[in-house]
């Protein structure tokens, strides 16, 4: 499943309004004493799409996991929209992590259950517990499980269950399951990865309309130069944890790129080779 | 499957659930036998609600001031029952590793497979309790009949485990020993032994922490050991005694499950590697 | 031919794990010959009386083995309280066994605070054998299947809770974090999802569960606990033990015919 489709702009429910990030001289060492990011300062203004690239273990995830709280900053403070990310806990970073779609290398799906259920996740940040727990959704929420279903296509599979799709159907319902929160960031954590390069570039077009339409910032991990340098306006290049570039995509020359790994570039580094 | 064109706030249709008649079908007939059952035990459900404040009164008598007087007693006891479980797991395991080796695919001939398979599952259904009662009129109330009906009672099981084992260890090392020309001794000595003695180690101790809990049972039948003891004193009502000996069955019952499971732990990772 | 000198290999020094055997072997050995001595609690080996009592064994066991299947009636009854008692002991099992299996399991209660009394709770359950329960609650409730039913039911927590939660553990379960991306709070992520990803591993062990009841709870009535136990030990005292082999064979029976059962059952559900 390749077909190229539109993100239509009438999939828009809730108008969510899009959010700058602000990173403020973060590092973050885990405890095992690995230090992931180093001093990172780093400034998104709203409604940009921006690519960060490195070699694995250079901290992608690490840095794309403080913005959301999914990983706690050591030192250094994160502001994303109005929010300070670093001072939130309990019930307000849940709240604000309901503002931040997020997908995954490895689509992050409850395999054995159905696709409704999947996106539904993406409305626990607006869901009181208690319903949760009856299983019970209201009108609203199903119809934002429906709009984020048919933007990415795939409402048609609403009810199939998820280990029945394959792997670009699969990146496509995760990203139902952020749009579905009526986001106001989106996170993507390598979300190409794990697929063969026709639906690389379905899924990068998918986020690259919901950056065009909706005005989004959209903030994604690659360790792929050409798909940065195609899909994206501004590239971060990080290496062992440090920032060592940022700047215009296209403008990226080879000799940066080997600066950011450290090595020259091979053919695998680009996914059209 | 029939599409309800159900009208989404986007215009769009979306597909109707699948059907769940089946599972509720289900439920319900689950639901029903449930719900009979209980009506039809002879249990008065009203009194129910009394219990917990029972157990609290009964839990109050045994453990506010539990006799540690005949505690050197108990600790005797015990070690008469842990004795029962350990001979009896020597029993039951030199008993089944030759007649679940015999009952695998591709060891013995056939009629004897399902022979010795049926054997085990027609043990597998009699209660250890029921052996005991045979044996019994053979070598009374001693914790000699305990060690026995334990060793017989466990067959069904472990030979099951052995068999299983046996058929889930890969082809390349029997057919090694079959093609230089060995006979069925050889192939279990030099094949299938090595392959699953780690496996057969753990199931083992693990045969040894199920008979610490059926050798307490069996003292119940009076077999000797610490379950003989809980009997006699809960029958005298001496709830301060019966309240010692819980603790010691339960301290003793769990320090030879986390002792033995630690130990099997190890074997397993150390066949790992 | 002549005689060439002997090769003399360079071999690395062969791993010396004699004395670790040696160890365990002396361990195993010392352990089994305390366990022998009757003089400290130890179970005197009596292989005499086998030789001289097998007699009246293979007489019962001829009796056992002819059972007295007119007798069969008038078991109908209590060994449909023990199937009922079975049922619902394993159907409370299931109900309760949830909740308690997400508390308990790391993955899905990540607070060690809440987590390890629960673990401790049903390590404790666990370690008293079922008719120890059985003994001890109709000594205090009294005598019928209420005892009995309570005891299967904490008897089966104990298993399903331990068992279930340890699956879970050892899975991974990444759509949680994209649970926790989304904001949700540990319960709606258990509940939203992680239920509906373990939901085989449920199953599979309240069926083991419900086959175990029908074991265990066929013996129960031996202590007063209901079902058709309390028959078997009757029986017993009269020494009719034709009638306790019509019991043990329908036991058989029943037994088989729920393992079948439940097997088709997993069958169908994965
Ligand atoms: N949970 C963790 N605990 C300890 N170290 C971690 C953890 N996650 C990542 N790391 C380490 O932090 C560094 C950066 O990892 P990561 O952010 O995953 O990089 P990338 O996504 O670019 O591959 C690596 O050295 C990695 O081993
Ligand atoms: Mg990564």
């Amino acid at each position: 499943m390749t077909d190229q489709h539109e993100v239509g702009p009438g999939s828009d429910v809730s108008g969510p309004t899009s959010w700058s990030i602000h990173l403020n001289d973060v590092s973050v060492t885990y405890p095992n004493g690995t230090t992931a990011l180093r001093n990172v300062s780093l400034d998104i203004p709203a409604g940009e799409m921006v690519s960060i690239v490195g070699l694995s273990g250079s901290g992608k995830s690490t840095l794309i996991r403080v913005m959301n709280g999914l990983v706690p900053v050591t030192t250094g403070t994160v502001a994303v929209g109005p929010h300070e990310v670093t001072h939130l806990r309990g019930r307000q970073l849940r709240q604000l992590r309901g503002h931040i779609g997020m997908i995954f290398q490895g689509f992050n799906l409850a395999e054995r259950t159905s696709v409704f259920r999947n996106v539904m996740v993406g409305r626990f940040a607006d869901t009181p517990t208690y319903r949760t727990l009856l299983g019970v959704s209201s009108e609203r929420d199903r119809d934002l499980v429906f709009a984020g279903l048919d933007s990415v296509g795939m409402l048609d599979k609403v009810w199939t269950r998820a280990s029945d799709l394959s792997g670009g159907q699969k990146q496509r319902v995760a990203i139902a399951r952020a749009l579905a929160q009526g986001p106001s960031v989106m996170l993507a954590d390598e979300p190409v990865a794990s697929l063969d390069p026709p639906t690389a570039h379905s899924v990068m077009n998918d986020l690259r309309h919901i950056n065009g339409e909706r005005g989004l910032t959209v903030l994604v991990n690659l360790h792929l130069i050409d798909l940065a340098q195609q899909y994206t306006t501004r590239m971060i290049g990080l290496r062992a944890g440090e920032i060592v570039f940022d700047g215009p995509a296209a403008e990226a020359t080879e000799s940066n790129f080997e600066h950011i790994y450290g090595r020259p570039i091979k053919s695998n580094d680009k996914l059209a080779n | 499957m029939t599409v309800d064109e159900k009208a989404a706030p986007l215009g769009v249709s979306i597909p109707a659930p699948p059907s769940r008649l089946g599972q509720t079908a289900a439920a319900v007939v689950v639901g029903a036998v449930l719900l009979a059952s209980a009506a039809d035990l002879d249990i008065d459900w009203g009194e129910v609600w009394s219990i917990p404040g029972q157990i609290q009164r009964y839990g109050r008598l045994m453990f506010t001031d539990p006799d540690w007087e005949r505690l050197p007693r108990a600790l005797f006891e015990t070690w008469r029952s842990i004795s029962m479980a350990w001979l009896g797991a020597i029993l039951c395991v030199v008993l089944s590793i030759p007649l679940g080796m015999l009952a695998a695919h591709g060891v013995g001939p056939t009629w004897l497979r399902l022979t010795l398979r049926a054997v085990f599952a027609v043990i597998r259904a009699v209660p250890e309790v029921i052996i005991a009662l045979l044996l019994l009129t053979v070598t009374g109330f001693t914790p000699f009949t305990g060690m026995l009906a334990l060793g017989i009672a466990g067959i069904g099981t472990q030979a099951k485990w052995v068999y299983e084992a046996v058929e889930s260890i890969d082809d390349g090392a029997p057919e090694a020993v079959v093609a230089a020309g060995g006979a069925i001794a050889e192939l279990a000595r030099w094949a299938l032994w090595p392959a699953v003695a780690p496996a057969l180690t753990s199931f083992a101790l693990y045969r040894f922490e199920i008979n610490i809990r059926t050798s307490a049972v069996l003292g119940l039948i009076g077999a000797g050991g610490i379950g003989s003891m809980l009997t006699n004193y809960t029958n005298f009502r001496q709830w301060n005694t019966v309240g010692m000996l819980l603790v010691v069955v339960i301290t003793a019952t769990m320090i030879i499950d986390a002792t033995s499971g630690r130990i099997r732990r190890r074997i397993m990772e150390g066949a790992k590697q | 031919m002549t005689d060439t000198a002997p090769t003399v290999w360079e071999l690395p020094p062969k791993p010396t794990n004699r004395a670790r055997i040696a160890l365990i072997i002396g361990a195993i050995a010392t352990f089994t010959t305390l366990t022998c001595l009757p003089a400290i609690g130890g179970v005197e080996l009596d292989f005499a009386s086998l030789v001289d009592n097998w007699r009246n064994g293979a007489r019962l066991g001829r009796e056992f083995i002819q059972p007295d299947l007119s007798f069969l009636p008038r078991t109908y009854r209590p060994m449909l309280e023990t199937l009922q008692m079975a049922v619902v002991g394993a159907g409370v099992a299931a109900v309760l066994s949830v909740p308690l299996t997400l508390w308990a399991a790391r993955q899905t209660n990540p607070r060690l605070a809440t987590r390890q009394p629960v673990r401790f709770t049903i390590n404790v359950v666990r370690a008293v054998p079922d008719l120890v329960y059985a003994t001890v609650l109709v000594a205090v409730i009294g005598v019928g299947p209420l005892p009995g039913l309570i005891t299967l039911i904490l008897f089966d927590i104990g298993i399903v809770v331990k068992l279930v939660s340890e699956a879970i553990d050892a899975g991974e379960h990444p759509y949680m974090e994209a649970g926790m991306a989304a904001g949700g709070t540990q319960v709606q992520v258990n509940r939203g999802v992680v239920l509906a990803q373990s939901w085989p591993f449920f199953t599979n062990q309240w069926l083991y569960v419900l086959e175990l009841n029908v074991r265990i709870s066929a013996i129960l009535g031996v202590v007063g606990a209901g079902g058709i136990g309390r028959l078997i030990s009757e029986r017993r005292a009269f020494f009719a033990y034709d009638d306790v082999g019509a019991i043990v064979f329908e036991i058989l029976v029943v037994v088989i015919v729920i393992e079948l059962f439940s097997n088709l059952v997993r069958r169908r559900l994965t």
